[in-house]
């Protein structure tokens, strides 16, 4: 019971720092768009290339990038977070107290889950006026968010890893090129089938190339297995991962020297 | 088994390894009784943090053995927490929560009850006199009301045994004072008080018992006014031209020991006591040594400080005493 009190106490506290501190929140919120306003108004023609997915607009292909790529970036907050609550001295603050140590983790995973599921919401939302269609309505739109919560989840435990191994907000969001080169080399931005090459191969290797491209089928194509699995069982796979590897980084932290 | 609310027996904390080693802290023995206000004196590095994080369950002891509130520092970690209050001197307070947020989370941490912890928060927002500023956010707070806060936060789950580490470092006069009258108040109402602190007068006014720390170990213990008895003899301080540093000293030798002192002054302890000053004065004088400044001061825990250290603790910045 008070593991599950502390638990959404510490949640609460960081969806409160997410609202508190909007400078931090809108870039991962405001990139994406840029990023999808500006492929639909340079590469509205792509969508005749061989290859390309049959689609209304380039809009409609381009949102599972920009969810992607919002929720990737989206994380490294929470992360952060967590590595300057360590670099403050605050996280000693808690282990001083009789705080469950996995609340402390937990607290952190919660705020960025939200985060990425209100992004999701809040991606839709803004691209719908400017003639966005989810050919899979509600249900694709509901699988969507969950598969945004699950993704961030996913990625901020990995980052979470990092801040809880070296305490320092500048390693964390020193990984930031890094989370770029993923999505560069994914299909985040054209279609797998239009590219060739190592670039192709690095492609078809790279999760996040999956995850897009079950975004994408929610968008534009419909519920199905692969989509289910691309959206859902993917990052919920990766995050069972990652979230192991914090889990064993806290337990390093916090074993007191 | 002892009962007393802090009890360490060769405590030792070294940090790195091989020739880079560091013993931080250097076989402290410690028997705090309950009731007691015990002061924790010594410059910055001397080993009062790493002691005080040994004894709050945040560091393992590389050896030696420590009970807090009857438990166990390494085996029943968790029952020291739920028995203490920690107020750390490097350990932020989020700057986006406000006060009585920052309460009611800690509040929940210590699983209390959210009426209780609501109503406690409450409580104790005024006894720290932050009840106006409870709901603004803490980044907006002075240095003072921060202290008052974590002092608040220390105190939420009613601890019997409260460590506060360098309480008022960096406070001005005034605030220094109010923080001292609320640690009196809780003394007074029973509980246990480890403070460390690199002022003499903070010791002095505060504490029943200190101990001085140097390099890892505790150098003296006792009543403030017993280990001040133990130096016996005034102080007389004289302020002379530097190329007369050396006559000084062979004038200021006969009268007693020489005492160390912050540069630029000569010190000697009075063997014969304060009736000595005009036969020193005298000395100086058929010696050709113009005195610019002169002071007799009775003993301090500066000069008790100054006796077990070689060095003086008063008047030194934040990174050190004077040699």
């Amino acid at each position: 019971m008070s593991t599950l009190a502390q638990t959404r106490a510490m949640s609460q506290r960081s969806v409160l720092a997410l609202v508190r501190q909007p400078a931090l929140v809108i870039p991962s919120a405001v990139f994406p768009l840029f990023f999808a306003a500006l492929g639909t108004s340079s590469f509205s023609r792509a969508v005749n290339i061989p290859g390309f997915p049959e689609v209304d607009s380039f809009l409609d292909f381009a949102l599972a990038g920009a969810v992607v790529q919002g929720i990737l970036f989206g994380s490294i907050t929470s992360a952060t977070a967590l590595a300057t609550d360590i670099e403050t001295g605050f996280f000693d603050r808690l282990l001083a107290a009789p705080t469950q140590r996995t609340a402390i983790l937990i607290g952190r995973l919660a705020g960025a889950m939200a985060y990425g599921f209100a992004q999701t919401l809040f991606f839709v939302a803004v691209l719908v006026p400017f003639g966005l269609r989810i050919t899979t309505g509600a249900v694709g739109l509901m699988l969507m968010a969950i598969g945004g919560l699950l993704t961030a989840l996913a990625v901020a435990a990995l980052m979470s890893t990092m801040a809880l191994r070296t305490g320092s907000s500048e390693a964390v969001q020193g990984s930031f090129p890094l989370l770029f080169v993923l999505l560069f080399f994914s299909s985040a931005f054209f279609p797998r089938e239009t590219m060739s090459g190592a670039y192709r191969r690095i492609a078809d290797w790279n999760p996040v190339s999956h995850l897009v491209e079950g975004f994408r089928s929610l968008t534009i194509g419909e519920v199905n297995a692969t989509s289910i699995a691309q959206v859902v069982v993917l990052p919920a796979a990766l995050a069972v991962v990652t979230i192991t590897g914090a889990l064993a980084a806290l337990a390093a932290r916090t074993r007191r020297g | 088994m002892s009962q007393s609310p802090i009890f360490a027996r060769d405590l030792v904390r070294v940090f790195g390894s091989g020739d880079s080693a560091v013993r931080a802290v250097d076989g402290v023995d410690l028997d705090v009784s309950a009731g007691e206000i015990f002061g924790f004196l010594g410059p910055n590095g001397a080993g009062k943090s790493t002691t005080v994080r040994m004894l709050t369950t945040l560091l393992r002891p590389t050896s030696g053995t420590a009970r807090v509130a009857g438990f166990d520092v390494v085996t029943d970690a968790d029952a020291v927490r739920r028995s203490i209050g920690v107020a750390l001197q490097d350990a932020a307070i989020d700057p986006l929560m406000t006060g009585r947020e920052l309460l009611r989370l800690q509040a929940t941490l210590y699983s209390i009850p959210r009426t209780d912890g609501e109503r406690r928060s409450g409580e104790l927002l005024e006894r720290v006199g932050l009840s106006a500023a409870a709901d603004r956010r803490v980044g907006t707070y002075s240095g003072g009301m921060r202290r008052r806060l974590d002092l608040a936060l220390a105190l939420i789950g009613e601890p019997s045994v409260l460590f506060l580490d360098e309480p008022t470092t960096g406070l001005d006069p005034m605030s220094r004072i109010s923080l001292w009258e609320e640690i009196r108040r809780l003394n007074a109402d029973g509980t246990t008080v480890l403070l460390t602190t690199q002022y003499l007068e903070e010791a002095d006014q505060l504490a029943d018992r200190v101990a001085i720390i140097d390099h890892g170990q505790i150098v003296r213990e006792g009543q403030p006014d017993d280990l001040k008895a133990e130096v016996g003899a005034p102080t007389l301080f004289i302020d002379v031209e530097t190329t007369l540093v050396d006559t000084a000293t062979g004038v200021l030798g006969t009268f007693g020991e020489l005492r160390p002192t912050a540069e630029g002054t000569l010190g000697v302890g009075l063997r014969d006591g304060v009736g000595a000053v005009s036969a020193v004065v005298r000395a100086l004088d058929e010696a050709g040594v113009a005195v610019s400044h002169l002071e007799v001061r009775a003993p301090s825990l500066d000069d008790v400080f100054a006796e077990a250290t070689g060095y003086r603790l008063e008047g030194a910045d934040t990174d050190g005493a004077t040699r």
